[in-house]
């Protein structure tokens, strides 16, 4: 179940020459916790260098019924460890019959993602990790960035979208907020970020979690925003 | 920080990249025993790792041991757990404080990255507010100090310290440890 | 006969069975008894304890009582040396766990790592199985106070009562008797007295003979388990009027 090779293969130092593939800083990755939800949403783009690949891509992962998971980073990585950690909690809800929960899966992912850093080649991921308590139905969310440090928060972003995201949830942000009231922070942060970030993100996809499961949530990508 | 027949350690709450803080709840001291207290300063991700590869050792040693760890085994331990890294070490400077089970007496030291212990009668501080922390505490700090003065002398020391720091604060945590009690407080601080 | 099916634990009887296995129960038997009574508000786990002497130390920690988890205990029928190896194995399991997941293990998890150890000792070369039953009481979020019974086999199941040991098919028929539904945490602590003196060899109780320790909640909901001192467990004797007499003189 080794998450990657750590062998003799020379493969990756093939990569290690080229630069760094699309931009990590731009990939926008939020989340907001609520009352009785967890909203993340994540940018649609797919990047290379200065080319958009794909206009319709989803950074996340189901985990299991009641956890979400966005991830943003180097290409290959993300999905590759993304994909690890949702088999992996796969397996423990068959093995177990029963789901971890997001504060036990958030502590795994810390784990998993701690070990790669002092591994020859470590994962360059950052992920958010949303969700809803299956016992308490308490929601939450947890910030890790590739460094696997972990916090729980009521809020958070990743990449450049941070300083801009996390001043506007800082005064607009209340713990105990409706899922509307949720999709309306969730536009104020993309307008600010149409208007500040100077490539198209190309939209986001907004999921909610709540003690039911994961909906994909509609949301008006194609809101004209001023300029400032 | 040793008082008559008590310590106390506090920390901020802050967890940050650089500039930019991402957290304003992410306690740095944590507790391994009735009497034992471990503060860790430095990387966030090995200061997580870290607290809980002791709370795997401290419970393990608990269990087999049928009684809890006092505080200068602790400070071995960490110290030999830390050297075990040498070359290639967790980034964090811990700090020890407790009460000795048995005499009662006050235990305070100190670490650096790689386990070499620094014991002190007086305090210890450690953490990107250092200089202002060192500062504090040698002009508030007076010997044979109780529990209510402690708590105050701690908290001044650490709140004036971190608010001359651009990289710490957002509140505090502080226990007082002493005989048969232990007294956590939360200090809200400056929130910017 | 029997004999060429012996010498190995992987090997089956013709008529099916695994003899190593079963003398492993046998040893069991001869062990003190030890019984577990699940109530409404926490779990009571009895033992009694085989070997006492005067010149024994009385301070020295339980010998049939082990804490394996903050949210759990188990009681040991059989070898306590091949007991050792295991709470030790489930000891290190509990605490990875924590150290994975950041939360408790959860009861059946650790009970079924434990079994999954004493089954490959029924089926892997040439050593013998583990001589020892636990009786197990814990607490998770998910399905709250558990109580299981897990043997040499591998097996295990989750009883409202149970007991492993000598004398306990009788000391079984006793709790079928007397287990109520939705009895108290101190209601199960009689009833297991009740039982241990019905069971035991010696018609008189003592705090020398039994151990004792129950896993509750206290009012402000946080699970604790309690290795039960002389006192407390002459206490409770005295109440269900089994105490021996003070004044007899011990042999």
């Amino acid at each position: 179940m080794a998450p990657h090779s750590n062998g003799t293969s020379p493969h990756w130092s093939l990569k290690s020459g080229v630069h760094q593939q699309g931009c990590p800083e731009l990939q926008v990755l939020l989340g907001i916790t609520g009352k009785d939800f967890t909203l993340i949403a994540a940018s649609k783009a797919a990047m290379r260098g200065a080319t958009i690949l794909k206009a319709a891509d989803d950074k996340t992962r189901q985990l299991n019924k009641n956890t979400l998971m966005a991830f943003s980073g180097e290409a290959g990585d993300t999905v590759q460890f993304a994909e690890y950690i949702q088999a992996n909690a796969q397996l423990y809800s068959m093995r177990n019959e029963t789901d971890l929960s997001p504060s036990a899966l958030a502590n795994f992912v810390r784990g998993e993602l701690a070990s790669s850093l002092r591994s020859r080649k470590p994962y360059n991921v950052n992920l958010l990790l949303g969700g809803v308590d299956p016992i308490t139905d308490k929601p939450s969310l947890y910030w890790l960035d590739y460094l696997a440090s972990l916090a729980p928060v009521p809020y958070a972003a990743h990449g450049y979208a941070q300083y801009y995201c996390l001043s506007i949830l800082d005064k607009h942000h209340q713990p105990d907020i409706t899922l509307e009231r949720g999709m309306e922070l969730l536009n104020l942060c993309a307008d600010e970020l149409k208007r500040r970030l100077p490539i198209d993100f190309k939209g986001l996809v907004v999921k909610a979690v709540t003690k039911d499961g994961t909906v994909e949530m509609p949301f008006d990508n194609d809101r004209i925003v001023k300029s400032a | 920080m040793v008082g008559k027949d008590c310590v106390a350690i506090a920390c901020d709450l802050r967890l940050g990249l650089q500039a930019l803080t991402v957290s304003n709840n992410f306690p740095k001291i944590f507790q391994y025993g009735d009497q034992v207290f471990l503060g860790l300063t430095g990387l966030a991700t090995d200061v997580s790792t870290v607290s809980d590869l002791f709370r795997y050792k401290v419970n393990m040693y608990r269990l087999r041991e049928e009684r809890h760890i006092a505080p200068r085994t602790f400070a071995n331990l960490v110290s030999s757990s830390l050297y075990e890294r040498r070359f290639g070490p967790y980034f964090v400077s811990p700090v020890v404080a407790g009460l000795e089970p048995k005499t009662g007496q006050p235990f305070i030291c100190g670490f650096d990255s790689i386990g070499c212990i620094d014991f002190a009668k007086d305090f210890i501080v450690s953490g990107t507010a250092t200089e202002q922390l060192f500062g504090m505490c040698e002009s508030l700090w007076e010997p044979d100090m109780g529990p209510d003065a402690l708590f105050e002398t701690i908290s001044q020391a650490l709140l004036n310290a971190v608010d001359r720091d651009a990289l710490s604060g957002w509140g505090a945590h502080v226990y007082i440890v002493e005989k048969d009690k232990v007294t956590k407080r939360l200090l809200k601080g400056r929130q910017d | 006969m029997s004999r060429r099916y012996d010498s190995r634990t992987t090997i089956f009887s013709p008529d099916g069975r695994l003899y190593q296995v079963e003398y492993a129960l046998e040893a069991i038997s001869h062990a003190g008894t030890a019984i577990g009574i699940l109530a409404k508000d926490g779990i009571v786990l009895a033992a009694e304890r085989k070997v006492t002497s005067k010149l024994l130390e009385q301070d020295t920690s339980a010998e049939k009582l082990y804490i394996l988890n903050d949210n759990m205990i188990c009681a040991v029928a059989g070898m306590t040396a091949d007991a050792n190896i295991l709470i030790n194995y489930a000891r290190q399991a509990a605490q990875r766990y924590l150290l994975t997941y950041n939360e408790d293990i959860p009861c059946e998890q650790l009970v079924r790592r434990l079994c999954d150890l004493k089954q490959g000792y029924t089926q892997h070369g040439g050593l013998r199985p583990f001589g020892v039953s636990f009786i197990y009481a814990g607490w998770d979020p998910q399905r709250q106070f558990q109580l299981y019974l897990s043997n040499p086999s591998g097996n295990y199941g989750g009883w409202k009562a149970t007991s492993s040991g000598a004398n306990h098919a009788s000391a079984q028929s006793l709790l079928k008797q007397d287990y109520k539904e939705d009895c108290t945490l101190k209601e199960a602590c009689g009833m297991a007295v009740k039982v241990l003196s019905k069971t035991m060899d010696s018609t008189k109780l003592s705090s020398e003979k039994i151990e004792f320790a129950t896993v509750g909640q206290t009012k402000d909901g946080k699970i604790y388990h309690k290795l039960w001192s002389a006192e407390e467990i002459n206490q409770l004797l005295k109440e269900h009027d089994l105490a021996k007499d003070e004044t007899a003189e011990e042999k």
